[in-house]
């Protein structure tokens, strides 16, 4: 395992609240680089929302959240754009731009914000689109792709920043069943490339095979941080137990 | 989203309106104090006269050499005061009922428009002596020539005025019996007698021959109305008694020659019947004759639209924006803005922007007119543009804001493009409804499509051939505006089929 002194990704206290209902309740957890971890759990555990208070798309209502040093909770709207591009986020609805081809898609954050030169992003994109399998598809419009290869797309978009880590929130729920594998074929390659990466999944194969590490969320909390193998043979609280029963049974 | 609470700031530009209007009052009250109008006319060495050209023979409007041109003894006895002044005549053309604001807001110097000294009017103008003194006729269609003999054997018909003169007036204070039907235009209501919509027409005496002479069908009989001392006047702004003292003396010498009868009257009636026969009358009533005036008139409606589009736009996309911002005064100022000028209507707007406004600036007609439209429309496209903003599902700003775009990028390439293209037809409706609308700025005399076609109708006697000529015109604008919006649509679309 990589251990580094500082973590990549950490959080203090970590709380978000909706009115009366607490969301996530004062969560501490550490992510290093080259660290693959899996967040699984029962809805409404509050998976999503720590994901996305991890790059403030949510608001944290209290605590911290650390990029390396950084208290992101602390920086001005202009620091937190730039923090961003190092986070890159893939959704369970794809958010791929509707009305832009696969290629205006992938470059267009890389020019407008980087003001990159536009045949060296070109180029970029089109080795990305080679790498998730989508070569032929460079002048598509999102509309005319089926979802595995969507969700492929807004994988190469999230990789053209040259994000330090990627938060996958949920990236094949929303996807016919035949189509789960190719997705997760290309998260698998980029899990061995190195890539640290957050993933909120329900798919306990992939979980089992690429994660470093299992976190376990119920009712605002992480009940459980353990290695795969331990997790699905060995759960320590009652309710990862009962998850599991349920997952396997069914 | 929260309902915003919209009252308080609305409620503040109202005390700031009121706060406007009340600061100026005591200026202009000093102005009246020491007052100076006829050094003020000499030093800019002309006087501006206000009339309303639809009242022949007081005034009406003549294509003189292709140019239209305002004619009339109104006209003279202005030209007569302008050369005792020894200043410059200028005509401002503009509604009857906007004559008396405009002179108190100082938009004109006098106001001659066959208007009548009455005690009301002459509360808030000071009036020179009588001009001329003209009775009071009705005029029905021949065919009544037996049922109809004055007021009293109209119970229960309709009988119809100018609005705001003083036969509506008269109709309203003793032919209590009569229904009464004002409109703006003597042509407007020449017409809806000869479609049986009104059954008499109260008009002076003068009015009446011009009208027989040039209508077909129609009579005049005496109205039977009771009348102290109707006389034309000129109107001068309240206090202005230097220049009510000049005219006086100007209308002394007129009376004295009887200039009107002798002079102009003959010169006028000859712009009123130059057409002898009636064939040759209809040749120079074809509307080709009048062609000019049409294509000023679209001329002015298109900038008026074009400009007011572009503005509109403009403004419109800063408003929904500022709506949308976290700013919360940001957002309050425009919501309020918005409900405000939605609330109100465009004519009570335009109105304000001309007179309200030229208490403080001087804003002329065209100016006034592009802004109250611009302004206006802003408030429509702001919503239509909010709404679209709002129909773009939130995770494509989330997918723009993760790649590390800020608020400004994701909005103006992500969010905005998507947003124009939902609501492109939505924006085609605004923009077409704008361009009808825009036909409101012919009630400050704004020379646009509606206007002109005024004016022919004022020229030629014909009411439904110009209207006719000026609704296909109308279409074709705004037809050609949604083709080619939709044009746009389909190129658009392409991207997302």
């Amino acid at each position: 395992m990589i251990n580094q002194q500082t973590p990549l990704l950490s959080t203090e206290k970590l709380t978000k609240t909706f009115g009366q209902n607490i969301i996530l309740n004062q969560i501490d957890a550490q992510i290093y680089q080259g660290q693959v971890i899996c967040l699984i759990g029962p809805s409404g555990a509050g998976k999503s929302t720590f994901l996305r208070c991890l790059n403030l798309l949510d608001k944290p209502t209290s605590g911290s959240v650390f990029f390396k040093e950084q208290d992101l909770t602390t920086l001005s709207d202009k620091q937190l754009d730039d923090l961003r591009q190092k986070m890159g986020m893939v959704f369970q609805q794809f958010n791929l731009f509707p009305n832009m081809t696969v290629l205006d898609n992938l470059t267009l954050a890389p020019l407008k914000v980087k003001q990159l030169s536009e045949p060296q992003m070109i180029a970029k994109a089109q080795s990305l689109l080679h790498q998730v399998g989508l070569s032929a598809k460079k002048e598509a419009f999102p509309a005319n792709l089926s979802g595995g290869q969507q969700q492929r797309v807004a994988i190469a978009r999230a990789l053209m920043m040259d994000p330090q880590v990627l938060l996958f929130d949920e990236p094949t729920s929303a996807l016919d069943p035949e189509m789960v594998g190719e997705v997760l074929k290309v998260m698998q390659d980029l899990a061995q490339k190195g890539m640290t990466m957050i993933v909120v999944t329900h798919e306990m194969g992939f979980a089992r095979n690429v994660a470093d590490q299992i976190w376990f969320m119920a009712k605002g909390k992480i009940q459980e941080m353990t290695p795969p193998e331990q997790f699905f043979q060995q759960p320590q609280t009652v309710r990862a137990q009962e998850f599991l029963t349920k997952i396997l049974a069914s | 989203m929260n309902k915003q609470k919209y009252w308080l700031p609305v409620l503040g530009i109202f005390v700031a309106l009121i706060g406007c209007i009340t600061i100026n009052t005591p200026i202009k009250a000093a102005d009246t104090i020491h007052e100076n109008y006829v050094q003020k006319i000499k030093a800019k060495k002309e006087l501006v006269m206000g009339t309303s050209p639809d009242f022949p023979p007081y005034e009406f409007v003549k294509n003189i050499h292709g140019k239209s041109t305002v004619v009339g003894l109104d006209v003279e006895v202005g030209q007569e005061i302008a050369s005792d002044l020894g200043v410059k005549l200028v005509v401002e053309r503009m509604d009857f009922d906007s004559l008396l604001v405009a002179l108190e807001t100082g938009k004109v110097d006098m106001v001659i428009s066959g208007m009548n000294n009455t005690p009301q009017r002459a509360k808030s103008v000071s009036f020179s002596k009588n001009y001329y003194q003209s009775g009071q006729d009705l005029l029905i269609r021949q065919a009544d020539i037996h049922r109809y003999h004055n007021y009293r054997s109209l119970s229960n018909r309709t009988i119809g005025a100018q609005t705001g003169s003083i036969q509506y007036s008269l109709v309203k204070q003793q032919a209590k019996k009569a229904k009464l039907k004002g409109m703006d235009k003597d042509n407007d209501l020449i017409l809806a007698l000869q479609t049986h919509k009104i059954d008499a027409l109260a008009v002076d005496t003068a009015t009446a021959k011009a009208f027989i002479q040039n209508t077909n069908g129609l009579i005049r009989i005496p109205s039977g109305f009771k009348t102290s001392s109707a006389g034309s006047a000129v109107a001068f702004p309240k206090g202005a008694n230097s220049l009510v003292q000049v005219a006086n003396q100007s209308i002394t010498k007129i009376r004295k020659n009887d200039l009107i009868n002798k002079v102009y009257l003959p010169k006028v009636s000859k712009y009123m019947t130059n057409h002898k026969s009636k064939k040759d009358r209809q040749k120079a009533n074809s509307m080709w004759a009048y062609k000019d005036f049409f294509l000023a008139g679209i001329g002015y409606t298109l900038m008026i639209s074009a400009l007011s589009v572009c503005l509109g736009l403009l403004l419109g996309i800063f408003l929904s924006l500022m709506r949308l911002s976290k700013n919360s005064w940001a957002k309050k100022i425009a919501g309020a803005y918005i409900e405000f000028v939605r609330g109100t209507p465009l004519m009570v707007q335009l109105l304000f922007i001309y007179f309200g406004l030229g208490i403080v600036v001087n804003i002329p007609a065209l100016l006034s007119g592009i802004i109250a439209v611009s302004l206006n429309s802003a408030a429509y496209v702001a919503e239509v543009i909010r709404s679209g903003i709002n129909s773009i599902n939130v995770g494509q700003k989330e997918a723009a804001r993760s790649l590390g775009m800020s608020r400004q990028l994701t909005m103006r390439y992500v969010i905005f493009p998507q947003a124009i293209q939902n609501i492109w037809p939505a924006l085609g409706n605004e923009f077409i409804s704008l361009i009808k609308e825009s036909s409101i700025v012919s009630v400050i005399g704004v020379k646009d499509l509606i206007y002109q076609s005024r004016l022919v109708q004022a020229d030629t006697y014909r009411g439904v051939m110009p209207l006719v000529i000026t609704m296909i015109l109308y279409f074709i604008i705004t037809f050609s505006l949604s083709r080619s919006m939709k044009y746009f649509e389909r190129k658009m679309g392409h991207s997302n089929d």
